[in-house]
């Protein structure tokens, strides 16, 4: 592994992650939050926010690079999109057990199929191993 | 496909039964401490399709990424898919954490168990699908 290109996609992911966070769940979904007053802390606890998105930011990377060891953006974004699926389960399951509106619910969901996709594209075209690969495993 | 198929069928009985062990009777007193946060019973019962569905996707979703970057590794390789995967969510645990009144302590329990959960989802998948040319002699 090119620990050096890791470190620079690892950064390029987590920027992107938490600034797309910023953008689409705590600005543009912010009504759709207001609405369910009782469900969100009035101030998010920013420490914990930071070290969640280092923690997610860190773990895809290194799967995308366990994924697509030859980088490119399109085969990364690929498994952006499915772990953006497999992260859409729980918030299904939220609905069901949460009093979530549908708006809150499509606006997760939708939110974290493109916010893994693009951070897929960002790490598959920021890492590039040295040399080729000899196994996917 | 037919490998696909059982190892998904495989993989969603054990996440169904699993999720019902650790949410309907190990974690049920600490959910009884923040009523507010969920909806009542008979609403829960009313939406559970919603769980069957997001379930049913993390398990597509965790095979679709197995089948077309891990197969062939086996057990360890869905085993060590399962690790990055949740060790990512863990992350996105915290931001929700960070945003969410939740009790500290039910991040804990649901990260400690999502991470067995998803080794044994792991497992299951890797021990059960193999990529077609592992299989033709």
């Amino acid at each position: 592994m090119n620990w050096n290109k890791f470190f620079t996609a690892f950064i390029g992911a987590f920027i992107f992650l938490f600034v797309f966070g910023f953008l689409w769940y705590g600005t543009l979904m912010r009504g759709a939050h207001e609405e369910v007053p009782a469900l969100f802390r009035t101030k998010p606890d920013f420490a914990w926010l930071i070290l969640g998105h280092i923690v997610m930011a860190f773990f895809f990377t290194m799967l995308c690079i366990r994924f697509v060891p030859a980088g490119g953006v399109f085969g990364s974004a690929k498994l952006g999109i499915l772990v953006g699926l497999v992260y859409a389960g729980p918030h299904l399951i939220s609905f069901a057990v949460e009093p979530l509106t549908t708006k809150i619910l499509g606006g997760w969901i939708v939110g974290a199929v493109i916010q893994f996709a693009i951070a897929g594209g960002i790490v598959g075209a920021i890492y590039k191993p040295s040399s080729p690969p000899t196994s996917r495993r | 496909m037919k490998r696909f198929i059982l190892a998904f069928i495989a993989a969603y009985v054990f996440l169904f039964f699993w999720g019902w062990l650790l949410n309907g009777i190990v974690l049920k007193d600490i959910y009884a401490e923040t009523p507010n946060l969920w909806r009542p019973q008979s609403e829960m019962m009313s939406l559970f399709h919603w769980i069957i569905i997001g379930q049913a996707l993390i398990v597509f979703a965790f095979v679709m990424i197995y089948a077309s970057g891990f197969a062939g590794g086996g057990v360890m390789a869905g085993i060590r898919l399962g690790v990055l995967l949740e060790i990512a969510a863990i992350g996105m645990r915290m931001g929700f954490y960070a945003v969410q009144p939740f009790p500290g302590k039910l991040i804990v329990y649901g990260s400690i168990s999502g991470l067995i959960e998803m080794i044994i989802v792991g497992a299951i998948v890797g021990a059960i699908y193999k990529p077609a040319s592992a299989r033709t002699p």
